[in-house]
């Protein structure tokens, strides 16, 4: 699940920390790295950061309780320690653990005093010790406690272990008066009951994370606006059945509010933002997610008026029009707003992304996804961001070509994420693009149907050893085979998800037995098609593909008389033996147009951050090697290739050489590669088309199957056993042979055949 | 040596000439010369320093003077400043006995030295951490004023924050 957001995050206590929470497919986790302080990837240490955030909030507190007190209590210690200043005694214990705090706190009253206050700012609700122990003692009658600890909660969060909080816990949080932030990301088993009491009395509320909390109710709203009128937070993104007029009461309530979040309701209309416009003049964040019902009647006065806005988010709404920004001068007007969706705002054109460049020359974040009239002009004018671009979205932009994503990353070194899913018209160019971006993280390319072998493995080659990538999205990307992978897993050490859904050629079990479990309310074709692997299960897919070039290295230096590395023997007959796949798998996926399977991979995102540790290192230098003399080697030189269209790969390689070689100029190259690659993509289809005529006959021409799909029955026999459980149950072939059978039988007639092509990771010289 | 010097007088009435850049590793004494003489000392500048003895004063000086060259990062991320270790050099210079080393911190903090300030109280976080309540009495010479059975409860209700 989604790492619950920190707690605080609605506050705008860190200004120059900018982050997305999670709505609908937007990415939670990613996006609150890219902020302009470099944070540290672990989540973890957000929580560390917390602590730090609070201190000077702390202090105030304490230095004012400890002056207060000092007469109080009585002076019989003479320690000098106990005679530091207050602000100093809290910089020591600032360094210190919470056992550390712990252990002090009996030391003496005057430790305790101020002691107790630091651990009971925020209770650790974050292990199922401390949250059972807390439950415990918030169980007992205040009276009996040595104090009442309700009275030192400032933050509260329960997004740690939601399966544990219901309404039962949140009610002995009743009565904290000081309660300052409230986060319940996630809890889902939380009715408003209990919302709203502990709200009552919460005058110093600053903000209310109700992201997840599924009974949003009028009473939390109304409650909110009578009780907690210093509110600055307010994320409920499930206030579909909030009526407006608890909203409109809302912010009339609380003028002070900067970030507001109401997701996916239809309640939400002009109205709201009209209130909104007239009250809220601190705003820094609208978030207005699937709020279809709102125009650009007054968001439009609102961005006239509200210079200091940071993130607007809106997402489905057809009122949303290229008028949006009208009221606005052509100049530097939002030099503060980093972040921007309007993702499935279809009326919008290219005309407004123009607007919005002169507008808003400092944007980070541009998510526009769906804005299915966006045309490269869109992205020849976002060229204009220039570094400040980090985050680019432009999913299901089917209009946009590899020119437009050329002159957008060619100005835009500094992206770290790029979304094109199903940006149809995208080749292998895009790709040649995107390898000139040196600090990506991401790349999604989703559908991308005409990306081919050749696409990634110039991208592996140009990024180098040690790429920063750290998440690929490539399913139903059909054409795609296991050797430029096996080279993108390779160099790309930080990898923690690749997703290869669709793809024929690595839906077999030998690979699928690292990927992920499906979604559980995937039907039963789309488990077939799920390949994701994230965490350790990119490391096993590495290690696991590592080992058999390694095995593959191995005999070819001991059973060959070879001088190159490079040499494979020719694929010989045995090719059409046990050929038993649906063979709609192949062809038929590239025309899924199965929007939930694509929205889910890419919700992925949020999902396991973890890297695993276990990478196997052995002989990697010697693999490196190996693997870049063959595998990248190819494109580069002029013998062999592993396309099915000898043709098309030549083209790719006169083209790539010219390119390396500066014979031809960019724009030449450019239109050549684009004329070549849309014909070479409508002979395929043609071909596929043949094909599934086809379907069912005996002995299919392998030397047309655009997968390269190899098939043999053995396999079974391979990794039956391994008591792998989620991996599709298709009859599959192996890609690679098991090791220990293959080497004694290397030499041996058929066998040979039998195993060399399905171990042929980097196919060099065949049937060209 | 004609160039003018600041001139620090401890409580106890002791003076101590200061090259100017050595002195203005004190924000407070920085502020102060910026304030009065915007365009550099011409003449000497007494600066009196009421509440530190001279020879905690002494002590802060040749830390000064050890770092009038070390260029701190400003505005330094709290957590880098929270895990950054204290300087081998400050470890050693900070190997004093306690009284001298809360009132150096104590002097840092009034003269807003702040990586002097933070190498002290990393210092004194280093003598709390691991050790029980019994042990921290002793080191810090301090009277315990709970009862049994507070010091119990309090233990009780807080015993979760020994989690980690």
């Amino acid at each position: 699940m989604s790492s619950p957001s920190s707690e605080g995050e609605v506050l705008d206590s860190n200004p120059t920390n900018v982050h997305l929470h999670n709505s609908g497919v937007v990415y939670n986790g990613r996006i609150r790295h890219q902020s302009e302080k470099v944070r540290s990837r672990d989540f973890e240490f957000d929580f560390e950061m917390e602590d730090n955030n609070d201190f000077p909030e702390l202090k105030e507190s304490l230095i004012d309780k400890r002056r207060n007190s000092h007469s109080l209590i009585e002076q019989d210690n003479n320690s000098p320690l106990l005679n530091l200043p207050t602000e100093v005694l809290l910089q020591i214990f600032h360094h210190l653990e919470r056992k550390d705090l712990f252990s002090l706190l009996t030391v003496c009253r005057e430790f305790s005093e101020l002691i107790v206050e630091i651990l009971w700012f925020r209770p650790n609700m974050q292990s199922d010790t401390s949250f059972k122990l807390i439950k415990n003692i918030m169980k007992a009658d205040p009276s009996t406690t040595h104090w009442n600890y309700r009275l030192f909660i400032k933050r509260l969060n329960l997004s740690f272990m939601t399966k544990l909080v219901d309404d039962d816990l949140l009610t002995l949080f009743i009565g904290c008066p000081k309660l300052e932030r409230l986060t319940l990301v996630n809890c889902t088993k939380l009715s408003h009951i209990p919302i709203t009491k502990v709200l009552t009395n919460c005058e110093r509320l600053q903000s209310i994370d109700l992201t997840g909390v599924i009974d949003i109710h009028d009473d939390i709203i109304n409650s909110l606006a009578l009780n907690c009128k210093r509110l600055q937070g307010l994320y409920a993104p499930g206030c579909g059945s909030v009526s407006e007029s608890s909203i409109i009461n809302l912010l009339k309530s609380c003028p002070m509010l900067k970030r507001v979040k109401f997701n996916n309701s239809e309640k939400i209309t002009d109205e709201s933002i009209l209130t909104m416009y007239k009250n809220c003049k601190s705003l820094v964040e609208i978030d207005l997610h699937n709020c279809p019902n709102v125009t650009d009647l007054y968001l439009r006065e609102i961005f006239l008026d509200l210079s200091q806005l940071r993130e607007f988010r809106i997402s489905n709404a057809a009122g949303i029009t290229d008028k949006l920004l009208e009221l606005l001068p052509n100049e530097f007007f939002l030099e503060k707003l980093r972040i921007i969706d309007i993702t499935g705002c279809n009326a919008i054109t290219d005309k407004l992304v123009e607007k919005l460049v002169l507008c808003a020359p400092r944007l980070r974040n541009v998510v526009l996804s769906k804005c299915m009239q966006i045309t490269d002009a869109s992205l020849r004018a976002l060229s204009q961001l220039g570094r400040s671009l980090h985050y680019i979205h432009l999913g299901h932009c089917a209009l946009i070509t590899d020119f437009g994503v050329a002159s957008l990353v060619r100005s835009c070194h500094r992206i770290q994420y790029i979304d094109l899913a199903c940006c149809s018209q995208l080749t292998d160019w895009t790709l040649i693009e995107l390898s000139n971006l040196p600090k990506l993280r991401r790349i999604g390319l989703v559908k991308c149907g005409l990306i081919t072998d050749n696409g990634i493995l110039e991208l592996v080659r140009r990024r180098g050893e040690q790429d920063c990538l750290e998440r690929v999205h490539l399913s139903y990307c059909t054409n795609l085979t296991v050797t430029p992978i096996y080279l993108l897993l390779k160099n790309c050490p930080k990898l923690t998800h690749l997703s290869l859904t669709g793809i024929a050629a690595f839906l077999r079990r030998e690979i699928t037995q690292f990927c992920r479990d499906p979604p559980p309310d995937f039907n039963e074709y789309q488990k077939s098609l799920f390949c994701v692997f994230s965490g350790n299960g990119v490391n096993q897919l590495r290690n696991h593909l590592n080992r058999i070039m390694e095995d593959r290295s191995y005999w070819i230096e001991q059973n060959e008389n070879m001088t190159m590395p490079g040499f494979i023997p020719e694929r010989r007959g045995g090719m059409n033996r046990n050929i038993n796949i649906n063979q709609t798998l192949g062809i038929g996926v590239g025309n899924l147009n199965n929007n939930d399977l694509s929205d889910n991979i890419i919700n992925d995102d949020i999902n396991d951050e973890r890297q695993g540790q276990n990478q196997n290192n052995d002989n990697e230098e010697e693999m490196n090697l190996w693997a870049r003399q063959r595998g990248l080697g190819i494109l580069q030189g002029n013998n062999g290739n592993n396309l099915n269209y000898p043709d098309m790969a030549d083209i790719n390689r006169q083209i790539f050489r010219e390119l390396n070689e500066g014979d031809i100029t960019a724009n030449e190259m450019r239109d050549n590669f684009q004329r070549l690659v849309r014909s070479h993509h409508q002979q395929r289809l043609i071909e596929q088309s043949l094909q599934a005529a086809n379907q069912g006959a005996d002995g299919v021409d392998f030397n047309n199957f655009p997968n390269q799909l190899r098939f043999d029955n053995n396999q079974d026999n391979n990794t039956a056993g391994t008591g792998v459980s989620n991996a599709p149950h298709i009859v599959q072939p192996a890609v690679f042979p098991n090791s220990e059978t293959t080497i004694p039988l290397i030499n041996e007639g058929e066998d040979e055949d039998i195993e060399m092509e399905s171990a042929d990771l980097f196919p060099r010289n065949n049937r060209g | 040596m004609s160039s003018p010097k600041v001139i620090l007088t401890s409580s106890d009435g002791e003076k101590f000439p200061t090259d100017p850049k050595v002195a203005e590793k004190s924000i407070l004494i920085k502020n102060m010369i910026v304030d009065l003489s915007p365009d550099g000392l011409e003449e000497d500048f007494e600066i009196p320093v009421p509440n530190v003895r001279a020879t905690v004063l002494q002590k802060v000086l040749d830390w000064c003077e050890h770092h009038k060259n070390t260029i701190f990062p400003e505005d330094e991320d709290e957590d880098t400043k929270k895990t950054t270790p204290v300087d081998e050099w400050d470890r050693n210079f900070l190997k004093v006995d306690q009284e001298m080393l809360y009132e150096i911190i104590s002097a840092a903090n009034y003269l807003n030295i702040k990586p002097l300030l933070d190498a002290g109280c990393k210092t004194v976080a280093e003598m709390i951490r691991n050790k029980s309540p019994e042990e921290l009495r002793k080191i810090f010479n301090i009277v315990n004023d709970f009862t049994p059975e507070e010091e119990a409860a309090i233990r009780r209700e807080n015993e979760w924050a020994e989690d980690r």
